[in-house]
């Protein structure tokens, strides 16, 4: 027999877990300006995280995703996009979101319990949070499928977990993409866990990013919590998909610090000595050394954009707290853009009933939903 | 000669261009083998023998358009040959398919609203609760004109009840809006409820359905002898005189104009209670001993009067015996409940002066009075039924 | 005016509107070159090119997730699924996605998307091929469901379905496609969808039906008419959501109501119907309403699907029982 084709997958890591950086890394990693702009996008994911986590803890949130430890993969990602590209997420990518403008009140307003939340005042071509897995894909290849037939200098980045390439949209989307050359870009954040699953139960393949190989198209390995590494590949498949020489399939590994919901406990099924160990490769950590080396980074600076971020964070749970309970006219006038007749009328039943009834069982005096219900 | 037709080469196909053929009038051809290429709207396919056979004719040349179904070929001396429109679509689609034209004229929508719908009811429509619409058929009574008394003018049980009362009858002239005009006031009255109710029910179903007719006689009791059971003495004569005339002991239902003579005597016996009036039935009449049918009625009264009959006691009587002489009266016009035909009345008795010969007697005499629906039993059979009954009551025995 | 039958209708429809709106791309498995399974969209490739007439790779899901995402990009696809029976894989996309981004997105991304499908047996074709499942996505809030009866509405509503702002479930009575030809005139005239057609004006019974079986209704009530019988003829159109006011009207008038459908009986959108005029209409009736319907169980293959589906025979007797009732 002879060998019909052969593959490889490369790996890039340019800054290690100490905050080493290797050689022939990019000029990203001394742009001290980008970097720091990464930087207080990642402190300000974190403490927005750790406030949503508690929101919910408090009964003033619902069920929410939180995305510990993905700040590298989330806000480099964000930063290799162009403005004017569409980014489809799945639904903890909190960093890409707040990158490109997504109010952090708007983010708690649809995790608690809002669709107000997926109004976004910019960025409005980029979808909403995505929770039935892996479909996501295939909207990423539809958006760039428009954008190739109006020849638009454009690309679709679309995010995916690691649990949501065993499903067949995720293939269904890279192989269109791959078969017509589209300008998108799947990152695959490779957490370990799919909620219980860890990842050699998902896949016997070695890497996520060789799925690519079955759909023909490039396929990359990246240390998802380096950030200078995932916002270079990014930035490369960005090029490639914009100069109209199809899609890349990135695989950021990094790791889920949290569990996989607040409604989720992961002592159950996960070791602590692993989280431990997780959280000595964590994102922010590596870049604050490197930062401190290039010496634009101190103990008081990161102490007042900690003390900055928290109060943006506390700014927009005001926001959000104080916004009154939709009506129950939104739950019929966003349907359709001809609603049909029959409709007003169980509008009408709606309002009548709705109102004042139901709001007494809302906890906390906010009238939010104030229970983890899952 | 069989003839093969251009079957259906692909899902709903209408027709196929002939390409080319590959055999000729003449050929013998060997099933499966490929005859001719023809051009679907789908691709061009080869179509294969259906069977072996000698060609006998092609229709149709390179470039005609053949329609699905049409005949393609005619072969002769075939072997193994199945008519070809039935072989046709068990393997590929067989999509209808024809050039007839479809004319249609198509309204689209309309301007009605359900919730002001009442104002937009064409004039002379009906509009009347199931449950109404239900008894109405059941007491024979026409809604047409009659003004409802549920939300929006709807018809409802209580109009169909009050329509159908006699009260309300001598109330409504002809072309009188409303059936509840001048009604007489209720105040302090009571519903009817239990047996009374369902007398009511009853009577009124026999009124609306049933042609009565009542003829009157009396039994000369005078040869009996002492100790005779009038009960059972009326049961025995009701079965001597459906035996004769069993015309008397059937059910009819006039919907349907149908008859059923009943292959038993079953009667039932109208007893008096505080409640209302209650039917419990003894069976067979015509095969029981005396002292059988008195066991019977025994029991059957005492149960009327607890209230313990069962619905089985009740069920399925053929003609009924109304005894209304035991408290008073002589004469009356019983009424027959469908799907009955006949019930006997027995008046009181008494000692009555009558001729005999050239003198006078005191004689015990028993009046009766028999009631048939005249729809479906003549006046001669009832009659004789009516004389086979008295030659039995004047028995001794 | 030329006579068409209803698959060139549909062919039709897709041609003037890919003329006169550039934003409209057609999809789906074999529509190029080939044209389509049926052909409906036979010619369009060469006339519209292959951007915008695109034969996808084979998945169902793939096909109505890429819509959506072209949809949210000011798109208008048109896609074909080859048959219904094939459409749970794209269930997924049209009920979690397609039916939801409107009010989800509270109006910032929508789903402007027609996904055409042929509807129903009564073709002789394999397994799988001769569904009707218009209740299951009927059920489903944010889709409009239509099903043409004849060329002319099958040019219209596609037309409208094409132009509605958001997504359409098209069924097309494969039994219909070539069955008769009818005059339509290719003028980019769009019918209303949302409401009722009366095909046939009648006093005496109310008959409401779609896609096929108004052939079969139609047929019935010639039959009916000769026996003194006057039917009412009501061409549903759109599945979902429903036109009752025009049911009911017609209820008002008639006294009596028989539905029609190819789909099995058990939640069907028959029951749908009776249950609503029962709850507006129940004093205006004359008889309990009666449904022909597909039995509940799997629609048979070829040699017995025409004893599943129902008949002109079944409904004159529903109309008979109704009128003797």
């Amino acid at each position: 027999m002879k060998t019909v084709a052969e593959f490889e997958i490369k790996y890039c890591q340019f800054l290690d877990a100490a905050g080493s950086l290797a050689a022939g890394a990019p000029p990203l990693a001394s742009d001290t300006a980008e970097l720091l702009k990464m930087y207080r996008f990642m402190t300000l994911v974190r403490a927005f995280d750790t406030k949503a986590v508690n929101l919910q803890r408090t009964g003033k949130l619902g069920t929410y995703a939180s995305c510990l430890g993905h700040e590298a993969a989330h806000v480099g990602v964000a930063a290799a996009m162009h403005p004017e590209d569409v980014l489809i997420p799945v639904y903890r990518e909190f960093g890409s979101q707040i990158w490109r403008g997504v109010k952090m009140s708007t983010i708690l307003t649809f995790w608690g319990g809002d669709e107000r939340g997926c109004d976004y005042t910019t960025a409005r071509e980029d979808f909403p949070w995505c929770v039935p897995i892996a479909t996501q894909m295939l909207h990423g290849a539809g958006v760039a499928m428009a954008m190739k037939i109006r020849g638009q200098k454009r690309c679709s980045v679309t995010f995916i977990g690691d649990g949501g390439t065993s499903e067949g949209a995720f293939y269904e989307a890279i192989n269109l993409a791959g078969a017509r050359a589209l300008p998108a870009v799947f990152v695959i954040v490779n957490n370990d866990w799919a909620i219980s699953v860890p990842i050699e139960q998902q896949t016997a393949t070695k890497t996520l990013a060789q799925k690519a190989i079955a759909a023909g198209i490039p396929g990359v390995q990246v240390d998802g919590n380096d950030v200078i590494a995932i916002r270079h590949i990014t930035s490369e498949a960005v090029a490639r998909a914009r100069r109209g020489e199809g899609p890349t399939l990135i695989e950021a590994l990094t790791y889920r610090l949290g569990d996989h919901t607040t409604a989720d406990d992961a002592s159950r099924y996960r070791d602590q000595s692993e989280v431990k160990e997780a959280w000595g490769k964590e994102p922010l950590l590596r870049l604050r050394s490197h930062l401190m080396k290039l010496r634009v980074w101190d103990e008081a600076r990161e102490g007042a954009l900690k003390a900055e971020c928290a109060r943006e964070v506390e700014a927009a749970v005001d926001e959000y707290l104080s916004a009154p309970k939709p009506s129950t006219d939104e739950m019929f006038d966003h349907l359709f853009a001809n609603p049909p007749k029959g409709l007003a009328e169980q509008r009408e039943v709606a309002r009548r009933y709705a109102n004042g009834h139901h709001a007494a069982g809302h906890g906390a005096g906010h009238g939010r939903n104030g229970s983890d219900g899952h | 000669m069989t003839t093969f037709n251009l079957p259906d080469l692909g899902e709903g196909l209408a027709e196929a261009e002939i390409v080319r053929w590959h055999v000729n009038v003449g050929d013998a051809v060997t099933v499966d083998q490929p005859m001719l290429a023809v051009e679907t709207a789908k691709a061009v396919v080869e179509v294969p023998a259906p069977f072996s056979g000698i060609v006998k004719t092609l229709y149709g040349q390179p470039g005609d358009v053949i329609a699905t179904g049409a005949p393609l070929i005619d072969f002769e001396s075939v072997k193994g040959a199945r008519n070809s429109s039935a072989d046709a679509g068990t393997v590929v689609g067989n999509m209808p398919t024809s050039d007839t034209e479809l004319i249609e004229t198509a309204h689209a929508g309309s301007n009605y609203n359900r919730n002001n719908g009442t104002t937009n009811f064409p004039a002379g429509r009906l509009r009347a609760a199931p449950a109404a619409r239900a008894l109405a058929k059941r007491l024979g009574v026409d809604l047409t004109g009659l003004n409802g008394s549920g939300r929006g003018g709807v018809i409802i049980v209580d109009d169909v009840i009050t329509h159908s009362s006699p009260i309300a009858r001598s109330n409504t002239t002809p072309g009188a809006s409303s059936a509840t005009a001048a009604r007489p006031s209720f105040e302090g009255g009571e519903k009817l409820r239990g047996l009374r109710r369902a007398m009511s029910q009853s009577m009124s179903l026999a009124r609306d359905n049933v042609t009565n007719c009542t003829l009157f006689d009396d039994a000369d009791l005078h040869h009996w002898r002492k100790g005779q059971d009038i009960t059972t003495r009326l049961l025995r004569a009701i079965a001597t005189g459906c035996q004769a005339e069993p015309a008397l002991n059937a059910w009819f239902d006039g919907n349907t104009q149908s008859r059923r003579l009943m292959p038993r005597v079953d009667v039932g016996i109208a007893v008096d209670t505080g409640d209302g009036l209650i039917v419990p039935v003894i069976r067979d009449v015509g095969n029981r001993t005396t002292a059988e049918l008195r066991q019977d009625i025994d029991r059957l009264k005492r149960a009327a009067r607890d209230r313990t009959v069962t619905p089985e006691d009740l069920r399925d009587v053929t003609f009924t015996l109304s005894n209304f002489g035991m408290i008073a009266g002589r004469y009356a016009t019983p009424v027959v409940v469908p799907p009955m035909v006949a019930i006997l009345g027995s008046g009181r008795l008494s000692r009555d002066v009558i001729a005999v010969n050239d003198g006078v007697e005191a004689h015990l005499r028993m009046p009766l009075s028999l009631t048939f629906d005249h729809r479906c039993v003549t006046g001669g059979e009832a009659a004789r039924f009516l004389a086979t009954v008295l030659r039995d009551l004047e028995k001794d025995t | 005016m030329a006579k068409v039958t209803m698959i060139e209708a549909i062919n039709r429809a897709h041609a003037w509107e890919m003329t006169h709106d550039p934003t409209v791309v057609v999809l789906g498995e074999d529509i190029g070159i080939n044209g389509g399974v049926f052909r409906a969209t036979a010619g369009l490739q060469e006339q519209f090119g292959k951007d915008r007439v695109q034969d996808t790779p084979l998945a169902e899901g793939m096909i109505a997730g890429m819509a959506i995402g072209m949809a949210t990009q000011g798109l208008k696809p048109v896609a074909e699924i080859q048959f219904m029976g094939f459409i749970y894989p794209a269930l997924d996309q049209i009920a979690n996605h397609m039916a939801r981004m409107r009010n989800r997105t509270r109006g910032r991304l929508t789903c402007p998307v027609v996904m055409r499908m042929p509807h129903g047996g009564g073709i002789h074709a394999p397994e799988h091929h001769s569904e009707s499942l218009e209740a299951m996505l009927a059920h489903h809030a944010g889709l409009r469901v239509v099903c043409p009866s004849s060329p002319a509405r099958a040019y219209g509503l596609l037309l409208a379905s094409i132009r509605d702002p958001d997504p359409v479930i098209f069924l097309e009575p494969a039994r219909l496609y070539r069955l008769v030809k009818q005059e339509v005139a290719d003028d980019g005239q769009a019918l209303p969808l949302d409401v009722c057609y009366r095909l046939r004006e009648g006093s005496d019974v109310t008959v409401v039906t779609w896609g096929a079986m108004v052939t079969e209704t139609l047929r019935a009530a010639d039959t009916l008419e000769s026996e003194g019988v006057s039917c009412e003829v009501l061409d549903l159109a759109t599945l979902s959501p429903i036109d009752h006011d025009t049911i009911l009207e017609s209820v008002v008038k008639t006294g009596r109501l028989v539905i029609v459908h190819e789909a099995p009986r058990n939640c069907g959108i028959g029951a749908e119907i009776a249950a609503t005029v029962a709850e507006h209409g129940l004093y205006d009736l004359n008889a309990p309403i009666r449904r022909v319907a597909g039995y509940d169980t799997i629609m048979p293959l070829a040699r017995l699907e025409y004893d599943y589906i129902p008949n002109a025979a079944r409904i004159m007797d529903a109309v008979r029982e109704t009128l003797a009732a």
